[in-house]
């Protein structure tokens, strides 16, 4: 079981020199076990630190985060995380980032091996096993993360904008990548993104946030009923509606973290 | 970078005072140096180092005050100054000229450029024997020795910076009816100032190292000869007062310098 | 592995117009002592040099005095080194230790370490040690203050990745942070080299012993200025190879670091 639970989360930024900021205010959702959400949101509205304090990363001061009933205590494996900027290990080849993992659970050696081939040939990247990360193009590089993330198999996949450093063609083969991935293993995934397209395309329910200090304004569903796929999806009336719906709602919260951008 | 990390205190919050809190920081940031100037007078005058090796901070103070009133400070630092400002002067000028043509003159750079980047490794104290040969045994070779010492330096940052003008900016200029001469004097040249600045103190560092080193070995004025005379002579409170006053020196035209240079570039974020 | 191929060219092409350079440099030389501007004592020619450099390279003496000057650089270098990387690594995870040595290093960075020089022959004489301490003196601080910096500025999504992907707080130095800091710790290494060996020059021209420092002050002395060129070619050429070495080591080492990637 692996349902998520925010309740009453609140965060206060504190930057060594200035002023605290409060960053999120109040934000309660619940994620349904194998369900794909999307965090959307303007920049600045603490989407990603929500992330970070469901990952583990950022102690949770005020509220509570649970995760199949257990409160967050720290970053696990059970957690995996996909950063936006890849966040490899340089000074290891493709092959040793995802044996990593495995390496720190413990698995025996032809086990690792085995597993990480698996994932290696499951994001298309056979043939690359003993390049370094700086000799792949971004979206080599992601699907390294990708695939580093899920051969240690966690309950939870959180992805933190994982797409924006890629440029629009690679973004559209990614998102078709993902979703062949959660459909051969589905998982629980907490999706970040300021793109409105590719939360209504890749997830359940999209969780729009208000500009800093953010909170969540509206849920919405956004399970597709068109058995279309790919491009065509994208071209459905259905897809449209959707899209405009939380553009309407996704803009006015836009503007406002303009005007208060320092 | 160390000024960063220095203050892991909180931040007081609106409405405290600022003016004390940032004097106990400080206080707070520069009290492992009071501990050890503490250090180096308890060892010594309680015997767990031989006040023969380590004269009591008092008695260098004490020392120090001597040769402050005795003139021997004022003009040897002084004549070491001149040395600098000298040496250090004269590689400014023909170091930022001698860089910014070798960017600025492709030929001039394909002559001369892998030439500097063979000799900027050799060590540059080497030269100085060659400098008394040439110069002998007086002012002449140490500012000689510090003029060769620091050109390399500077020539280096100015030609790397003039390269690293953005070309966007000088095409501009040009575009805009601009001649390449004065594109030179109000686009490369403060558009390389930066890296200038940068090269400028490292080649102050490297201007009171080959000072010392050169007063050590001639000569009979300046700070290096007056220490290495002092040691000579058994008389070490004195002797570790002038190392101190070197090494003060030292500091100082750094911190100096570094505000220069934040004024200067101002205009830089 | 294409790409490091395409860099030893380049750097074949590279190493032919220093050559080039040098040629015109040695060139300039020559004209210059042929003309009779300058006396033969004061710029002695390039042949006469030459066959100086030569017969003390014969007779083994040269090469003696660059192994001693080599030796005390290195085991120098080499306590900076540990030393450094060792204490810059503490400062950066350490408040306590960090906090006492932060005023230290900004004070001492930009002294002038050669003028602690008669404190250290008071201290430990005028033979080997005294050298060797004061080289290791002189280069360690350029050592911590990268060392600091690399392990300070690690990417906080790399340490987070490895963190969720279960590492422990003990491995973590040695797994993630240290090979994180490689390239900047590397960095810092190669600025501390060419440091250890001028202040080691100095050192030995300060205090004899056979080095090429304490040979170039002799034959000052004696005002045999070919001998004094002569060992100034020498130093030129050691100081070269030494940052030539460093430089195919670090390509080595860090093949994965980005820049050594791009041709």
């Amino acid at each position: 079981m692996a349902g998520i639970s925010f309740r009453e989360v609140r965060h206060t930024y504190r930057p060594p020199r200035g002023k605290a900021l409060l960053a999120l205010e109040g934000v309660s959702l619940e994620v349904q076990d194998r369900e794909f959400v999307a965090l959307l949101g303007p920049s600045g509205c603490g989407k990603s630190t929500l992330l970070y304090l469901l990952g583990g990363f950022i102690p949770v001061e005020d509220g509570q985060i649970t995760v199949g009933g257990k409160p967050v205590n720290g970053p696990s494996p059970d957690r995996g995380i996909v950063f936006q900027h890849f966040a490899l290990f340089p000074w290891k080849t493709v092959r040793q980032n995802i044996l990593y993992g495995l390496e720190k659970q413990g698995m025996p050696r032809a086990e690792r091996e085995k597993r990480a081939q698996e994932f290696i040939e499951l994001v298309h990247l056979k043939g690359f096993e003993h390049s370094y990360p700086s000799q792949l193009s971004g979206g080599m590089r992601q699907r390294v993360a990708i695939a580093r993330t899920l051969a240690v198999e966690p309950e939870i996949l959180l992805m933190d904008e994982p797409f924006g450093a890629l440029d629009a063609q690679t973004r559209a083969l990614m998102h078709e990548e993902l979703l062949a991935i959660m459909r051969r293993a589905p998982k629980t995934v907490v999706f970040v993104t300021h793109d409105v397209r590719e939360a209504v395309y890749l997830a359940d329910r999209v969780a729009v946030m208000s500009a800093r200090p953010g909170r969540i304004m509206e849920i919405v569903d956004t399970k597709l009923q068109s058995n279309a796929r790919g491009e065509e999806l994208l071209q459905t009336q259905e897809f449209a509606a959707k899209v405009d719906h939380l553009w309407k709602l996704v803009r006015d919260e836009a503007i406002r973290a303009q005007g208060t951008h320092e | 970078m160390s000024d960063a990390a220095a203050l892991d205190t909180v931040t007081p919050r609106a409405g405290a005072r600022p003016v004390f809190a940032r004097l106990a920081a400080a206080v707070v940031r520069w009290l492992p140096l009071i501990l050890v100037c503490a250090a180096w007078q308890i060892a010594p005058t309680i015997g767990l180092i031989s006040p023969d090796a380590l004269p009591p901070l008092s008695a260098v103070a004490t020392a120090w005050w001597g040769l402050l009133t005795d003139g021997s400070l004022v003009s040897n630092g002084v004549s070491s100054m001149w040395e600098i400002v000298i040496g250090l002067g004269l590689s400014i000028v023909v170091g930022i000229g001698a860089g910014v043509l070798m960017a600025w003159y492709a030929p001039v750079d394909a002559l001369v450029s892998p030439l500097m980047k063979s000799l900027y490794p050799m060590p540059k104290s080497a030269l100085i024997p060659v400098m008394i040969l040439w110069f002998g045994l007086g002012i002449g070779s140490k500012i000689a020795s510090i003029f060769s010492g620091c050109l390399l330096p500077v020539v280096l940052s100015s030609y790397n910076g003039a390269r690293g003008v953005d070309q966007t900016l000088i095409w501009s200029a040009l575009g805009l009816g601009a001649s390449r001469r004065r594109v030179l004097w109000e686009v490369v040249i403060p558009g390389a100032l930066p890296e200038i600045m940068a090269g400028i103190r490292n080649a102050l560092a490297i201007s009171f190292i080959l000072m010392v080193a050169a007063e050590f070995l001639v000569g009979q004025h300046g700070l290096g000869y007056l220490i290495s005379f002092l040691g000579d002579g058994g008389v070490y409170d004195a002797m570790f007062a002038g190392v101190l006053t070197v090494s003060a020196f030292g500091f100082l035209a750094d911190r100096l310098y570094l505000l220069l240079m934040q004024r200067m570039l101002r205009w830089r974020e | 592995m294409a790409r490091v191929s395409e860099i030893d060219r380049r750097e074949t092409m590279l190493t032919a117009l220093r050559v080039g350079s040098g040629v015109v440099f040695f060139a300039a030389w020559q004209l210059t002592a042929m003309s009779h501007v300058f006396s033969e004592f004061l710029l002695p020619s390039v042949p006469v040099v030459a066959e100086r450099l030569w017969h003390d390279l014969i007779s083994g003496d040269l090469l003696y005095g660059i192994l001693l000057t080599l030796i005390r650089t290195f085991i120098g270098f080499a306590l900076a080194a540990v030393g450094g990387v060792a204490l810059g690594v503490s400062i950066a995870r350490i408040p306590l230790v960090r906090w006492f040595f932060d005023p230290l290093v900004s004070v001492g960075l930009p002294m002038p370490k050669v003028a602690f020089l008669p404190i250290f022959m008071l201290w430990f004489g005028v033979f080997d040690t005294s050298k060797v301490l004061m080289v290791a003196f002189s280069s360690i601080f350029p050592v911590i203050v990268e060392a600091w910096a690399g392990t300070q500025n690690i990417d906080k999504y790399t340490t987070w990745s490895a963190m969720s992907l279960g590492v422990s707080r003990h491995r973590f130095l040695w797994e993630i942070a240290l090979p994180a800091a490689l390239p900047q710790v590397f960095t810092g290494l190669q600025v501390a080299l060419p440091i250890a060996l001028i202040v080691d020059i100095v050192c030995e021209m300060q205090m004899g012993g056979e080095g090429m420092g304490g040979s170039i002050m002799t034959d000052m002395r004696f005002a045999d200025s070919p001998g004094v060129f002569a060992y100034i070619v020498a130093i030129a050429i050691v100081g070269m190879v030494l940052v030539k070495v460093m430089e195919i080591v670090r390509r080595r080492l860090l093949v994965w670091h980005q820049e050594t990637q791009t041709a």
